[in-house]
C-alpha cells in the first residue's frame, strides 16, 4: 500500500519529469510525438478535471442540505442553477445560437452568467478608488515616490490627461518600459529561479507535499 | 477653529467609501452619456500590432485565440472586434479559439458579429474551433497538428475540410498570432509553449491590470506589439479608422482617472494638514 | 610688364590650339575611358568554389543546409539558385529550384546560430533548404543539390552533392541551456545537503513578526482567523508556500484557542490543509479543539469564490486576514471587503500584476519570494531553506552575468572587437 501511494507516484514523477525535461532537447520527431501524445493525455485529464470540481460542489451542497446546516436554502439554489443550466445545455446541445436565434442556454449565458461576471469584475473599479483614497498617502519618502508615480501615470494613460499635461504621456510610457519593466523583469526571474528549484525538487521526490498525508 | 480643523481633516480622511462609489460612478455614467471625444495619442505597443498586420499579404492565415471569460468583456471585446475588422478587411484567413470554456459562447458572438458585418463567409473566409480542454497542452497540440487538437470546429464541421485551412497542418504555418488574454492561459503561454517552441509571429492584448507584467516579453521582442486594456482598443480602433466602443469608453475613464486624482490629492491635502497640526500639538504639549 | 602679360596669354592661346596639346588631351580622354571601362565592367561570375551540402543540424529531420564561400561578385545585379533533385540525376538543369535570392543575402551571420555549432565563417553563405510546393524533402531519402550562379542570361552549375536529410537526437544549439539548468539544479541540490549539516542564517521577514500580533488581536476581540491559500493548487510554488505557513498560524490559533477559517478553491489544496491543520493542532496540544470544517471548499470558480469570502468577511467579521498565494482579479475584491470590515491584513503572494492591490490594502505585504523565504523561515526545514540558498546564488549569478555582459557587450560596441561576443553567445537563447 506505501508502495502505491508513494513510491509508485515518486517514480512515476522521476521518470515522466526527467523525460519531459530531455524532451525539450531533443528535436527528434519521436520525441515530438511523445510530446503530443502526453498532452493529448492531459487534455483529456484535464476533461476530468471538470467532472472532479463538480461532483465536489454537488457532494458538499448535498450534506449542507441533509444535515439542515445554516445557508441550507442557498445550496437549493445552487443545486437548481446548476441542474438548470446543464439541463439547457444538453437541450441546446452546448450552443448559445442556433442559425443566429439565441437558444435557452444562449440565454441563460448572455442574462445571467455575462452580467453577474461583469458586476464582479466592474466592483473593482469602485475598490480601487476607495483603496487609493485611503492608501495613497505621503506617509513617508517612499510612499510619496510611490504617489506622485502613481498620478503620473493615471495622467499619461489616458487623453484627458495627456491633453491637460501633454508630458504625461511620454512620462508615463517611459516608467512603464524602463522602471516598471525592469522591476517586472527582476521579480520574474526570482519568480523562475523558485519555480524551476521546485520542480527539480518534485521531479527528484526532494519535495512531497503534493502528494498530501503528513509527515514521515 | 484650529480644532474645527483638525475633525473635518479627520472626517475627510475617514469618508464613507460609499460617496467616493458615487463620485466613480457618476464620472463614469456621466461622459457616456455625453462625450467629449478627446485626440488619444497611438503608442508604439499598439502599433507594433496593427504595422504586422497591414505588412500580411492577402490570405495569409491569422489566428486570434480570445481567451478571456464576460468578466474581462469591458477591455477585451472591443479589442476583438478591432482585431477582427482589420484582419477581416486585409483579407486575411481569420481562425479563431479560445482557451477558457467560460468565453466560448461570447467569442463565437463576437467572430459572428465581425463577420457577418464584413460580408465574410464561415469556412471559406474564417472559421471558429471553439474550445478544447488542456490549455497549454491545446496549444502544444495545435504546434504538432492543429487537426488533432482540433478535429472539428464550433459547429461540429470537420476542420479538414474547410477551405480556410488549407495548407495550415500547424502553428508553424500561421503567418500572425494575437491572443487577447485575461489571465492563466494567456499571451505567457503562448509564447512559452507556442512561439518559442513553433517560432511564428506574436502579438498580444490584455487588460490594463495586466498590461505592465507583460512589457518585459514586449520589450525583449518576445512578443512583437501589445494591446493594452481599454486605451490600446482605443488606440487600436483609431488605427482602423472605426471607432468604437473604446474610444467612447476613453471620455468616462479620463474622467474615472482624474476624479481618483483629486480624490489622492485631496486626501494627501487633509492628511498633511492633520500630521502638522498633530506636530503643533505636540511642539506646544 | 603688360607687354609681358599680353605675350603670356598669346602664347597660351596659341598653346590651346598646338598639336602637343592636342595629343594631351586625347591621351587623357583616352585614359579616363579606360579607366571607367575598368571600374564599370562586370566582374566575370563563376560557379562558388567551396560548397557544403549537408543534412542540417540540430533539428527534426526534413532539411538540407547548403553553405558556400562569399565571391566577388556577390551583388544584387547576380543572383543564386539551389537546385534539387532525385539523387540519381547528374544534370542540376533539370532540378527544382527550392530558392532564389540576390547574391549579397543569405549570409550565416543572419541567422541565429551558436559558435559552438557554427563549422564556416559567418560570412559564409547559409540557406536551410525544407520542402516546397515542387519537392518534398524527405528523411533518409537522398536528393541532389547544386547552386546555380545567375547574371542576365548567365547561368552557372556548381557539380552536384548528395546529401541525405536525417532527423537528430540532440539540439547542441541548446547545450549552454542544459549546462545552465543542470548547474542550478546541482546547485540546488548541493545547498540542500549542505543545509542539512550546517545551520544557515535566514534574515527574519517583517510580515511574520505581525502574524503573531494579527492572531493576538483576533484572540481579544474573540473573533476568528481568516486564511486564504490562494488560487492555484499543490503545483505552484505558492501554494506550498501557503500550506506551510497555514501550518504555524494554525498552531498559533490552537495555541490562542481562537477560530480559524480556510475557504478553498481547490478540494486537493484542500485536504492537504486539513492534515497540516490537523498535525498543527496536535504540536500545540489542543487536539480537542480542532475541526474537520475548519477546512471547506467553496468552489474553483474565481468570483463566485470571490463573492462567497466577501460574504464570509462581512458575515463573520473576522479580526484577521491572511491572502499567501496566488491571486488573480478577485484580490482586491478580497482584500478591500476585508479592510471594509477593519481586519488586519496579511498578504503574501508572487502574482506581481496583483502586488499593487495587496500593497495598498493590507498592512503588511510579503512580495515574491519573500513568500518562500517565510514558509523556510517558519518550517526550519533544511530542504526550504537550502532551496532558498540556492535560488539566492542563482540570483547572484545572473546579476553578475549581466553586469559582466553590460560590459562586455558595450566593449564590443565600441571597439569592434568580435570576441566579446563569444562570451555573450554562450548566455542566448539559440534554438
Amino acid at each position: 500500500m506505501i508502495f502505491l501511494r508513494r513510491q509508485l507516484p515518486l517514480l512515476i514523477t522521476l521518470v515522466a519529469g526527467l523525460l519531459f525535461a530531455a524532451q525539450y532537447y531533443v528535436p527528434h520527431p519521436a520525441s515530438e510525438q511523445m510530446l503530443t501524445s502526453a498532452t493529448k493525455w492531459l487534455q483529456i485529464i484535464g476533461g476530468f478535471a471538470l467532472v472532479l470540481g463538480v461532483t465536489s460542489l454537488f457532494h458538499l451542497h448535498a450534506v449542507k442540505i441533509r444535515r439542515q446546516e445554516a445557508g441550507w436554502g442557498y445550496s437549493l439554489v445552487l443545486y437548481a442553477g446548476m441542474l438548470g443550466t446543464i439541463a439547457v445545455g444538453l437541450w441546446a446541445d452546448g450552443k448559445e445560437s442556433i442559425e443566429g436565434v439565441m437558444t435557452s442556454f444562449g440565454w441563460v449565458y448572455n442574462y445571467m452568467m455575462v452580467p453577474l461576471q461583469g458586476t464582479m469584475f466592474a466592483i473593482l473599479a469602485f475598490f480601487i478608488a476607495s483603496a487609493a483614497y485611503r492608501s495613497f498617502r505621503a506617509r513617508s519618502r517612499e510612499a510619496a515616490v510611490l504617489l506622485v508615480a502613481a498620478v503620473i501615470v493615471m495622467m499619461g494613460r489616458v487623453p484627458l490627461g495627456e491633453y491637460l499635461v501633454p508630458l504625461s504621456g511620454d512620462v508615463a510610457s517611459w516608467i512603464l518600459n524602463v522602471l516598471n519593466a525592469s522591476v517586472r523583469r527582476a521579480i520574474l526571474i526570482g519568480v523562475s529561479l523558485g519555480a524551476i528549484a521546485l520542480s527539480f525538487k518534485i521531479i527528484f521526490g526532494v519535495e512531497r507535499s503534493y502528494l498530501g498525508g503528513g509527515k514521515e | 477653529m484650529k480644532g474645527d480643523t483638525v475633525t473635518f481633516s479627520e472626517r475627510m480622511l475617514k469618508i464613507d467609501r460609499r460617496i467616493i462609489f458615487l463620485v466613480i460612478g457618476l464620472c463614469t455614467l456621466l461622459p457616456l452619456l455625453y462625450p467629449v471625444g478627446l485626440p488619444i495619442k497611438i503608442s508604439s505597443e499598439v502599433r507594433g500590432v496593427y504595422d504586422h498586420i497591414e505588412s500580411l499579404p492577402e490570405q495569409s492565415v491569422f489566428l486570434l485565440s480570445i481567451d478571456f471569460d464576460p468578466a474581462s468583456k469591458p477591455e477585451l471585446y472591443p479589442q476583438a472586434i478591432a482585431l477582427l475588422r482589420h484582419a477581416f478587411r486585409k483579407n486575411l484567413r481569420v481562425i479563431t479559439m479560445t482557451l477558457w470554456v467560460s468565453g466560448t459562447g461570447m467569442a463565437d458572438q463576437i467572430v459572428t458579429q465581425v463577420a457577418k458585418e464584413m460580408g465574410k463567409e464561415y469556412g471559406t473566409d474564417y472559421a471558429f474551433l471553439g474550445w478544447s480542454p488542456g490549455g497549454q497542452a491545446v496549444i502544444i497540440n495545435m504546434g504538432q497538428d492543429l487537426y488533432s487538437a482540433f478535429p472539428s470546429d464550433y459547429g461540429g464541421r470537420p476542420t479538414k475540410e474547410l477551405p480556410v485551412l488549407n495548407g495550415v497542418r500547424n502553428l508553424k504555418d500561421v503567418g500572425y498570432m494575437v491572443d487577447l488574454g485575461a489571465g492563466k492561459p494567456g499571451v505567457e503561454e503562448w509564447y512559452v509553449f507556442g512561439k518559442d517552441k513553433y517560432k511564428f509571429e506574436l502579438g498580444g492584448g490584455c487588460t490594463g491590470v495586466m498590461a505592465p507584467g507583460l512589457y518585459p516579453l514586449l520589450r525583449s521582442g518576445q512578443i512583437n506589439g501589445l494591446i493594452g486594456g481599454l486605451r490600446g482598443a482605443a488606440e487600436y480602433e483609431i488605427l482602423i479608422d472605426h471607432k468604437g466602443q473604446a474610444v467612447a469608453g476613453m471620455d468616462a475613464q479620463s474622467a474615472t482617472h482624474i476624479a481618483i486624482i483629486v480624490l489622492v490629492i485631496i486626501c494627501n491635502v487633509f492628511y498633511l494638514s492633520l500630521r502638522r497640526a498633530a506636530r503643533a500639538q505636540g511642539q506646544a504639549g | 610688364m603688360k607687354g609681358q602679360g599680353g605675350e603670356v596669354r598669346r602664347r597660351v592661346r596659341q598653346g590651346w590650339t598646338s598639336p602637343a596639346w592636342l595629343l594631351s588631351l586625347m591621351m587623357g580622354c583616352t585614359g579616363s575611358l579606360l579607366l571607367s571601362c575598368l571600374v564599370f565592367a562586370q566582374e566575370p561570375i563563376s560557379t562558388p568554389p567551396e560548397i557544403h551540402v549537408f543534412d542540417t543540424p540540430n533539428d527534426g529531420g526534413g532539411s538540407l543546409t547548403v553553405q558556400w564561400a562569399p565571391a566577388s561578385w556577390d551583388g544584387p545585379d547576380v543572383r543564386y539558385q539551389i537546385l534539387v533533385g532525385d539523387a540519381s540525376s547528374t544534370d542540376p538543369s533539370t532540378f527544382t529550384v527550392m530558392a532564389e535570392f540576390p547574391a549579397n543575402s543569405k549570409y550565416l551571420k543572419d541567422t541565429e546560430t551558436a559558435w559552438w555549432t557554427r563549422d564556416v565563417d559567418k560570412s559564409w553563405h547559409h540557406i536551410v533548404v525544407r520542402s516546397a510546393k515542387g519537392l518534398e524533402i524527405k528523411d533518409g531519402t537522398s536528393y541532389a543539390v547544386s547552386v546555380a550562379t545567375m547574371r542576365d542570361d548567365q547561368r552557372l552549375f556548381t557539380p552536384v552533392i548528395v546529401a541525405t536529410p536525417s532527423p537528430d537526437w540532440f539540439n547542441w544549439n541548446q547545450l549552454n541551456n542544459l549546462i545552465i539548468a543542470a548547474s542550478f539544479g546541482g546547485l540546488i541540490f548541493y545547498t540542500i545537503s549542505h543545509a542539512k549539516r550546517n545551520n544557515i542564517f535566514l534574515r527574519r521577514i517583517p510580515g511574520l513578526d505581525a502574524v503573531d500580533e494579527a492572531i493576538g488581536r483576533a484572540t481579544e476581540l474573540g473573533k476568528p482567523v481568516l486564511y486564504l491559500t490562494g488560487a492555484h493548487d499543490l503545483h505552484d510554488p505558492s501554494t506550498v508556500a501557503a500550506a506551510v505557513i497555514l501550518g504555524k498560524v494554525a498552531k498559533r490559533a490552537a495555541l490562542y484557542e481562537t477560530e480559524l477559517m480556510v475557504p478553498h478553491r481547490e478540494p486537493i489544496t484542500m485536504a492537504v490543509c486539513q492534515e497540516i491543520t490537523k498535525q498543527a493542532y496536535l504540536e500545540a496540544g489542543k487536539p480537542d479543539l480542532f475541526k474537520e470544517d475548519a477546512n471547506f471548499f467553496i468552489t474553483s470558480d474565481q468570483f463566485s469564490y470571490a463573492a462567497a469570502v466577501d460574504g464570509i468577511m462581512l458575515r463573520k467579521k473576522p479580526a484577521a486576514n491572511f491572502f499567501m498565494g496566488h491571486y488573480f482579479a478577485e484580490s482586491l475584491l478580497l482584500t478591500e471587503t476585508g479592510a471594509s470590515t477593519g481586519a488586519i491584513q496579511i498578504a503574501g503572494t508572487d502574482a506581481d500584476h496583483q502586488l499593487p492591490f495587496f500593497v495598498t490594502t493590507c498592512d503588511y505585504t510579503l512580495i515574491g519570494e519573500e513568500l518562500y523565504a517565510a514558509s523556510a523561515y517558519l518550517s526550519k526545514e533544511p530542504v526550504q531553506i537550502g532551496t532558498l540558498r540556492g535560488q539566492d546564488i542563482g540570483k547572484a549569478v545572473i546579476l553578475t552575468a549581466i553586469a559582466v555582459g553590460t560590459v562586455l557587450a558595450t566593449f564590443g560596441a565600441v571597439t569592434g572587437a568580435e570576441w566579446p561576443q563569444i562570451m555573450l553567445d554562450f548566455l542566448s537563447d539559440v534554438k
